[in-house]
């Protein structure tokens, strides 16, 4: 049971990320990673949501009526990022103000509902929560590394703190500013899957 | 005798020797120095009995006139604006014709072409440095044979850029264009987009003040305080690429006639300002079937159509709707986009009705993006790019039709028969 | 187990079970909200009025002494007239302005706002018991979207205390330098209006003098002639007759009588 709790912990971070492999939840990907600041939050806010939805989706599981169950998943989904909305926006407002609709558009991320569809409808309560923070982690895990990549090379901060002096402030780092506009952040995530398919070449897809 | 001393120079890299891996790196200056003693044994990818090296030499040739132009030109804007009271910029290149005591008299031509070469040269030499690095790297590691598609690419993206362009700049720029605009599709001949204008639309949204504005193409300290004559600073300041409008309307305007513009003495991109000398790498092109003159003409209507049609609307709000469709083939890269990079035959589309359409639609956006998008002054580059991730499905489409007008036909000469 | 009566009662009991979840944290939360908006509401103000930095971090103490100066005014925009029945924090202009009843329509122009607001609210700076700055809020299309700020004159009404956008979408390292510090260091100092009392304040097109020498032109931001130029156009609405034009006509008459 430990390595099988391990494996489903684990294994959405590299070895079946469901941004890098299954190219999931790229939407806010790409709106929401400018700073390191707004990429934690957004990440914290999607690991709740997916860790509640998929629990509370698996403790109803076997009362829900199948005929009914993708409307009642989304019911249960978006209430969770609503409530989680609220919550940002009466403790973190200046970071949930620049979130802006991308916490409300978590409904739509698609990570969340295919967890609850795929997992945890057939999986017991607890296995289905570390299945949610798994692919929580491996959604943020993305989110990190392009939104600090982001922010150090799009406005040389890291977490809002200078790293590299700014050329326009007498050092000699000159902001890329394609890296603070949205195709930044695909670039960056191509790159990221070139160098996980470059060492997992299992993870290419069939010519 | 130097044919028998790279042989023996060679031997490690041949297959099997020590230092096979790197045979690419042996081959490039090898192949550069001889024509090779190999010739194609697979099914090869050249159409006719041109061969990939010639190509590539032939396009070179036919940038010859855009080189001259940014070995000249550059000076030439740079010297006149000092004589109408701009500083030089600060740093090594003064000093060097300080040293050499030529002076920045924009009469002479020597002068002239001794400051634009201290700009151009540089960019030229960094990009070939950088981007052959990739290309040799790439080359090393997937084991194949450095290919002469980038010099192509190292010669059109010095030209595209503006004199001022930070050096490393030019060097981030190449290794984006020559890593992701063509390595990761799998290297030359595979990719989508054009490498030299990927590089550079890369500086574009990366580095803007830097590739916009209007202080950016003379390579001069323009600052108005710096400049005495702001008549004439007035005249060729809005050239660079930017408030076209203003400088080409036809009432008024900063007094460029289209001569200058034809010709090119304006300040702006190191090798775009000239249609004529454009003009001579078209010839050359179309002369020798590597550029397609189909692909140049169909851009050439579009910009027609477009232009004219925008002519006839007009617009209360924006005057650059007023200017005349001609004049789009006079400004900023239009001439140098048409003749050089719409043509490139990788990124282009390969049947003949694809490439009408593909040229069109160039054509057709670069208006629109000029006159009607507030953000971006130039749209040749963007129109070009645009067009070149649709080059394959416009391909596909126009052997479709092919197809269906030939089972058409067959069925005709079925019936014809019965 | 499927049956229709059971699939109602199990929808109806998911829904009212979100449903009070959803309520229950929105009306939970609201006070710390509202607490929220107001208080990037006034750092704005006090940005703008120069009683504080931008990088300066405000504890709630400081914030509420330095905001003790200030006085939220309910202005009719038409007249210019002070409203003060109605409660300042009772007021969103710019939820008002999105209401036909609320708002009125304007005739073209450039900034390209098309409904203003009957009545909105402004902030007045008060020292020893006398006017020292307005703050008004403005608001006008920059080159992709609309830029939100406010703008702090002097008690003469014409020399401008400071300049601050607190939203806006404008590309960064171009038209997104309207917040840079640096620019916005620029404005104080600089005069809006021209001799005959209309707006002629200028973002150039390239670099403008010193206050002295160029008082009604501010430098143009490099290579964002949209955004710059949008700015301009913003102002010089807002300052004119369908913006605080009949607001500031009587502060100043006050002001003279």
């Amino acid at each position: 049971m430990a390595s099988e709790t391990r494996r489903v912990l684990m294994d959405p971070l590299i070895h079946n990320n469901p941004i890098a492999l299954q190219v999931l939840g790229i939407c806010s990907a790409l709106a929401v990673t400018t700073g390191m600041q707004t990429s934690v939050v957004m990440s914290a806010a999607v690991v709740a949501v997916i860790a509640l939805s998929n629990l509370s989706v698996s403790l109803l599981r076997n009362m829900i009526p199948t005929n009914i169950r993708i409307i009642v998943q989304l019911t249960i989904i978006a209430s969770l990022v609503i409530v989680t909305d609220q919550i940002l926006k009466a403790y973190v407002y200046e970071i949930s103000k620049q979130l802006s609709v991308f916490v409300g558009l978590i409904i739509t991320n698609c990570i969340i509902m295919g967890r609850a569809e795929a997992f945890a409808m057939q999986n017991p309560p607890l296995k289905s929560l570390i299945d949610g923070i798994g692919n929580g982690m491996g959604y943020a895990a993305i989110l990190l590394v392009v939104g600090a990549a982001r922010e150090v090379f799009g406005a040389g901060t890291f977490w809002g703190i200078p790293v590299l002096p700014l050329a326009s402030e007498g050092g000699w780092f000159t902001p890329n500013g394609l890296m603070s506009l949205s195709p930044g952040a695909f670039f960056v995530i191509g790159f990221l899957i070139w160098i996980l398919r470059t060492f997992r070449p299992e993870q290419n897809e069939a010519e | 005798m130097l044919r028998g001393l790279l042989d023996r120079l060679g031997a490690p890299f041949e297959k099997g020797g020590p230092l096979h891996r790197l045979w690419p790196l042996w081959d490039a200056q090898d192949t550069f120095l001889y024509t090779p003693g190999k010739t194609t044994a697979g099914p090869s990818h050249g159409r006719d009995r041109l061969d990939m090296k010639r190509l590539m030499f032939t396009v070179v040739i036919a940038l010859a006139g855009t080189v001259a132009m940014a070995f000249y030109n550059t000076g030439l804007q740079a010297n006149l604006a000092i004589s109408h009271g701009a500083t030089p910029l600060p740093g090594w290149r003064t000093a060097v014709i300080a040293a050499l005591g030529i002076g920045f008299s924009p009469d002479s031509v020597l002068a002239a072409v001794i400051h634009g070469g201290l700009w151009y040269l540089p960019v030229l030499i960094v990009t070939f440095a950088v981007g052959g690095a990739w290309e040799m790297l790439f080359a090393i590691i997937r084991r194949h044979e450095v290919s002469e598609g980038f010099l192509v690419t190292g010669m059109l993206f010095p030209l595209i850029l503006p004199p001022t362009v930070p050096l490393w700049q030019v060097a981030l720029g190449i290794s984006f264009g020559v890593v992701v605009g063509k390595e990761i599709f799998g290297g030359s001949g595979f990719n989508i987009l054009n490498p030299a204008l990927t590089a550079r639309a890369f500086l574009f949204f990366a580095y803007p003040s830097d590739l916009t504005g209007d202080r950016i193409w003379i390579a001069a300290d323009t600052a108005p305080d710096a400049v005495s004559g702001a008549t004439w600073l007035a005249r060729f300041s809005l050239t660079g690429n930017e408030a076209f409008a203003e400088t080409f309307h036809p009432a008024g305007g900063a007094g460029i006639t289209a001569w200058d513009a034809f010709i090119g003495f304006l300040p702006g991109s190191m090798g775009e300002t000239s249609v004529l000398a454009c003009l001579f790498g078209a010839v050359i092109l179309a002369a020798t079937g590597i550029g397609s003159l189909r692909i140049m003409l169909a851009v050439a209507a579009g910009t027609l159509l477009m232009g004219g049609a925008l002519n006839l609307i007009g617009s209360d709000t924006n005057p650059f709707f007023a200017v005349p469709f001609w004049w789009h083939y006079l400004m900023g890269g239009w001439a140098f986009g048409t003749v050089f990079m719409a043509t490139e035959p990788v990124t282009a589309p390969s049947t003949d009705g694809g490439r009408v359409v593909y040229g069109f639609l160039i054509g057709v956006l670069v208006v629109l993006i000029r006159v009607v998008n507030p953000a971006y002054p130039e749209g040749m580059m963007l129109s070009i790019l645009l067009m070149n991730v649709f080059a394959p499905l416009i391909d596909h489409f126009a052997l479709q039709s092919n197809v269906r007008r030939r089972a058409a036909a067959s069925a005709l000469a079925v019936e014809g028969r019965g | 187990m499927t049956t229709a009566r059971y699939i109602l009662a199990f929808a109806g009991a998911v829904c009212l079970v979100c449903a009070v979840m959803v309520s229950g944290s929105a009306v939970a939360l609201r006070d710390l909200q509202a607490a929220n908006a107001e208080r990037e509401r006034q750092r704005n103000v006090l940005f703008a009025a120069g009683l504080a930095d931008p990088g300066e971090e405000l504890s709630e103490a400081d914030m509420a002494e330095r905001f003790a100066a200030v006085r939220a005014v309910v202005v009719d925009l038409a007249t210019g007239e002070e409203l003060p029945d109605v409660d300042p924090a009772s007021v969103d202009p710019l939820v008002e302005a999105g209401i036909t009843d609320s708002s009125r329509a304007v005739p073209e122009n450039f900034a390209r706002i098309r409904r203003v607001e009957r009545r909105s609210v402004v902030y007045l700076v008060e020292a020893g018991g006398r006017l020292d700055a307005v703050v008004l809020p403005v608001r006008g299309q920059g080159l992709w979207s609309v830029l939100y700020g406010y703008l702090a004159l002097d008690a003469d009404l014409d020399t401008v205390r400071g300049l601050t956008f607190y939203e806006h979408k404008e590309t960064p390292g171009l038209g997104g330098e309207v917040d840079n510090p640096n620019w916005k260091a620029l404005w104080p100092g600089r005069r809006v209006f021209g001799t005959a009392g209309e707006p002629i304040i200028e973002v150039a097109r390239a670099a403008a003098g010193p206050v002295a020498e160029d008082p009604h032109r501010v430098d143009g931001l490099a290579g964002a002639t949209m955004t710059s130029r949008g700015v301009t156009n913003l102002l010089r609405f807002w300052l004119a007759e369908n913006g605080f034009g009949p607001f500031l006509e009587r502060l100043r008459s006050e002001a003279a009588g």
